[in-house]
């Protein structure tokens, strides 16, 4: 048996899951979220506990299960929140537990790319449009819950069809992913350097190893780095020799990331750019735009000023 | 723990991670996934709803930044670079409209505009 958790053990700890998501969706009268929210984490827990029993030499770092619990958590929150304020502060979490699970998966420029562009940006306009499209509580109106913010839409539907798709997924991952084979598991992360010679001079000349006049040889258009030995030839005005590398001088994820991005995707960067601008353009267009407030709407507005009218002269 | 950490930092990537690694975070990636998803069919004040999509973005892009560590390939975390980029776009289109359609009907209940049909 190499799978990572038995089937049918899958599918009971996700109908779990499933059953508190259900339970924890905001309804009409009660919705007992914290009952919701402990059958949940009970589902999930027992699904990542037989997973850990079945492959205990291959355990994630503690941090997986703190970051992923706080995730998955303040996720669970985001949805159930009636009040859209909490729950795009729930959605930082969020984000802030994903950045925890990037850096664990040595990702660090977009863990900090995430905080900076989803924390730092992308939450605050939300943050704005929620302040922007709330009515101010006005003083016939108390600052009460809309109906549709404490009414979930079909939450059985919703959840049966979310917990479907879940353990379809899951189901053939996990039947799959103990075969996979890691695609560049023999290449060393600092092949990269052979295409970088001027980030070796620079890396050697910060540790000492080299003077000012002294470059890497190149021999046939090629430079003489030999990753796998850690050193590489420089020539100098007192001819060539091997260098060895210094302990710290490797690819960075920056590096690595920034080569991959320019070198391999150079037209999907215009393309991003093109989508930026488009969009940029379009919530001009937008929110420049007259709008007609419709008949009902001016109605209802019109009611309310009546009634605190009348309520004012009835006081 | 924390020794491990530094020496993450510093290079692009260490070893290899093993396949049932890899299974721990798909599943909270599929997890959270299904989380959108199930706010996005229930919920029904428009801003939560695309709240939600946000929150299906993270469940992608954790997946890939997963499948990126286990191949030991950067392509992973340079495809998330462009759904950040998406996401950000999106964003701003969908709250143009969701500001829109407020100023309409002064009311973000999806249910308001079950009657446009396009």
């Amino acid at each position: 048996m190499d799978q990572i958790i038995h089937p049918i053990a899958l599918y009971l700890g996700l109908a779990l899951v499933g059953l508190g998501l259900c339970v924890a969706l905001p309804r009409a009268r009660v919705s007992p979220q914290i009952i919701g929210g402990i059958l949940a984490a009970a589902g999930l827990g027992v699904v990542l506990v037989l997973m850990g029993l079945k492959s205990k030499d291959a355990l994630p770092s503690p941090y997986f299960y703190v970051f992923s619990l706080v995730g998955l958590g303040a996720a669970l929150r985001v949805v159930t929140h009636p009040r859209p304020v909490y729950s795009a502060i729930y959605f930082i979490l969020t984000i802030l537990a994903s950045c925890g699970l990037y850096l664990l998966l040595s990702a660090e420029f977009m863990a900090f790319a995430l905080v900076i562009v989803y924390a730092g940006a992308i939450l605050i306009t939300y943050l704005f449009v929620i302040m922007l499209a709330t009515q101010a509580p006005t003083e016939d109106r108390t600052e009460g819950l809309k109906a549709y913010d404490t009414a979930a839409r079909e939450p059985l539907a919703a959840t049966v069809a979310s917990m479907a798709l879940v353990a379809v997924l899951t189901g053939m991952l996990f039947a799959g992913s103990a075969k996979l084979e890691p695609r560049n598991a023999g290449v060393s992360a600092d092949a990269l350097l052979l295409q970088l010679p001027r980030r070796v001079e620079d890396g050697l000349k910060d540790a000492g190893l080299i003077d000012r006049k002294e470059r890497v040889a190149y021999a046939d258009g090629k430079p003489q780095i030999d990753v796998e030995g850690r050193r590489a030839m420089v020539t100098g005005p007192d001819g060539e020799r091997w260098v060895g590398f210094p302990e710290n001088l490797g690819v960075q994820n920056v590096e690595a990331l920034g080569f991959n991005l320019l070198n391999a995707h150079p037209g999907s960067i215009e393309i991003a750019g093109v989508i930026l601008l488009m969009a940029m353009l379009g919530a001009v267009v937008l929110s420049r735009r007259q709008v007609e407030i419709d008949e009902e709407a001016k109605a209802r507005q019109a009611r309310h000023l009546m009634e605190s009218r009348g309520a004012e002269g009835g006081a | 723990m924390g020794a491990d950490l530094i020496v993450l930092a510093q290079q692009g990537f260490p070893t290899p991670m093993g396949g049932a690694t890899l299974a721990h975070y798909l599943l909270v990636s599929a997890i959270m996934f299904a989380i959108g998803l199930i706010g996005f069919l229930t919920r029904r004040n428009l801003i939560v709803m695309f709240l939600c999509t946000e929150l299906m973005f993270q469940a992608g892009g954790l997946a890939l930044i997963a499948f990126s560590r286990f191949h030991l390939e950067h392509s992973g975390q340079t495809f998330v670079i462009f759904v950040l980029t998406v996401a950000a776009a999106e964003a701003a289109m969908a709250l143009a409209l969701v500001v829109l359609l407020f100023r309409k009907r002064e009311s973000l209940d999806a249910d308001e505009w079950t009657e446009m049909k396009g």
